[in-house]
């Protein structure tokens, strides 16, 4: 379970985020909606520490951490918990595939290299790139970047991965490849938090969906309620003007 | 002046101009190694923006990269025994080699921050926080992911200086070191076959530049690999894209690895 109480954090003078709780069940499917500029990355980043909290604790499974006076140790730790699929992939350019997920079996798991070499094999296998594992990814499209980068992160076997807009900078034919395998991930039953424009998604995979509006949480729900019952005349306005996508996406 | 040209000359100053190829050399990887050295702390305070070294480190790149080389010799060679002479250190004795390599150092040091910082920042920062994000250490992230793709865009950039520099040495004869230049000075003054001398020297320095570029070469294939092959162009061009190598490469001189923008 992940747990984000009254977090909050701001760049100088603006407030990005204002006390944000959140609560994603084991095996969950969570998707975040919400404007561009809303605090959605931001919340995100908060989860495995890229970005520093102002306050606020963050828990994943039974570890805790009390943003405003976090060590070192403590972050490093809370970073194990997770793993994040970016939206510009951000793999490894100098290393394969392959390599690119043994990368953290063998550097923060320190497992055994033939070990992490099988267990990549497979994970590659599953996203579909079992003929791709010695390509860099100079040598990959955009999709299957984005598929090594799932890979990357399933490796770890994380309590959840986080996925901050993963399709959004595809092209249109290939998005298609990198929702399947996510869909697929999720009916395993991993926990996931998905920041995602992609409604049709949003409504299929989420268990629960929420939706942010300059920096607060305006609404969450099942996606059934949210979507066709949405209480909130933000939420409302938000879901008109994206309509016409979900007559589009998969 | 001097005797009528004899083409001859130049084939039997060959060899007695590579007797000396040996000084040449130990200048150029002695002022390799300190320039190295002093190229990584210098360019370190840039890196993390450390207060007071930062200022430091700006100071010194300005002072190696804004003055000719020659001066910088004469400065160190005279000036640095006098002033360690008020701290009682005697340097009256210290062989000529010794300034020279010191001096060049430096200078390539400066050159070699401004390479290594721009390298460094032209590692994408996405690659970092991935590796942060997966539980990656500072140092890991470091050693595992940015010193290896920085140390690919180097390449290019230290292979223009090592040349520069070989061909700066032709300068150290200045401070009466007997190096190749030095050398086919003497010969000159010997024979009255100036030009003969320096034909040779000419053609011993671009057969070294050519084989150390080719082997440099090599080395950037090899750290390159993870790239598509592209043609050279467009290869540094992208490079150059990197706004902020773009900016730093700029101010580096064309002939020690910078490019005109
Ligand atoms: N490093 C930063 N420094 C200053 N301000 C920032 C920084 N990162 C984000 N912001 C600001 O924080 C706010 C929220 O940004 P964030 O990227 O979280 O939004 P988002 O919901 O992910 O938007 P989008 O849908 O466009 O990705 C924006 O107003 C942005 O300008
Ligand atoms: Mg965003």
């Amino acid at each position: 379970m992940i747990q984000l109480t009254d977090i909050s954090k701001s760049y100088g003078k603006n407030v990005v985020l204002k006390s944000i709780d959140l609560t994603v069940n084991k095996g969950e499917v969570v998707v975040i909606l919400g404007p561009s500029g809303s605090g959605k990355t931001t919340l995100l980043r908060c989860v495995n520490y890229l970005e520093k909290p102002n306050g606020g604790e963050i828990a994943i499974g039974d570890y805790r951490v009390q943003c405003k006076r976090a060590t070192k140790k403590e972050i490093h730790e809370l970073r194990q918990r997770s793993a994040m699929v970016f939206q510009q992939y951000n793999l490894f350019k100098h290393k394969t595939a392959i390599e690119n997920v043994m990368e953290g079996l063998v550097v923060v798991k320190k497992m055994p290299k033939a070990e992490a070499r099988l267990k990549s094999i497979a994970l590659l296998e599953k996203v579909g790139l079992a003929d791709k594992l010695d390509a860099y990814p100079s040598q990959l499209s955009g999709g299957q970047q984005q598929r090594v980068g799932i890979a990357r992160a399933l490796a770890l076997e994380p309590e959840v991965i986080l996925f901050d807009e993963p399709t959004s900078a595809l092209d249109p034919e290939l998005v298609g490849e990198v929702l399947a395998v996510i869909r697929k991930i999720a009916k395993e039953g991993i926990t996931m938090i998905v920041v995602t424009h992609e409604m049709g998604f949003a409504r299929d995979v989420a268990n629960h969906v929420v939706f942010m509006d300059e920096g607060v949480i305006v609404e969450q729900g099942p996606p059934s309620e949210l979507f066709h019952n949405p209480r909130e005349e933000r939420t409302k306005q938000f879901l008109k003007r994206i309509t016409p996508e979900l007559n589009y996406s998969i | 002046m001097g005797a009528p040209f004899d083409y001859s000359y130049v084939f039997s100053f060959l060899p007695k101009l590579l007797s000396t190829l040996g000084v040449t050399m130990l200048i150029v990887a002695g002022s390799l190694l300190v320039g190295i050295v002093a190229g990584f702390l210098v360019a370190l305070p840039r890196l993390y923006r450390i207060p007071v070294l930062n200022a430091f480190s700006m100071v010194y790149i300005s002072f190696f990269r804004g003055t000719p080389i020659l001066i910088q010799l004469f400065l160190f060679y005279y000036g640095l025994p006098e002033i360690l002479k008020l701290v009682h250190i005697d340097l009256s004795r210290a062989p000529v080699m010794v300034f020279v390599i010191l001096t060049y150092g430096l200078h390539t040091g400066a050159f070699m921050s401004e390479m290594i910082r721009a390298s460094v920042t032209a590692v994408d920062r996405g690659q970092v926080e991935a590796a942060y994000a997966m539980g990656m250490k500072g140092h890991q992230a470091f050693l595992r992911i940015v010193l290896p793709q920085a140390l690919a865009i180097a390449v290019p950039v230290f292979s223009n200086m090592v040349i520069a520099l070989l061909k700066d040495t032709s300068l150290a004869f200045t401070l009466g070191l007997m190096e190749m230049t030095g050398k086919a000075q003497t010969l000159g003054n010997i024979t009255q076959h100036f030009i003969e001398a320096y034909l040779a020297l000419a053609f011993i320095y671009l057969v070294i530049s050519f084989t150390l570029e080719k082997l440099l070469l090599r080395a950037e294939r090899r750290l390159m690999r993870h790239e598509v092959p592209e043609s050279a162009a467009r290869k540094r061009f992208r490079v150059q894209e990197k706004l902020s190598y773009r900016r730093i490469i700029a101010g580096i001189r064309p002939e020690k690895g910078g490019a005109e923008l």
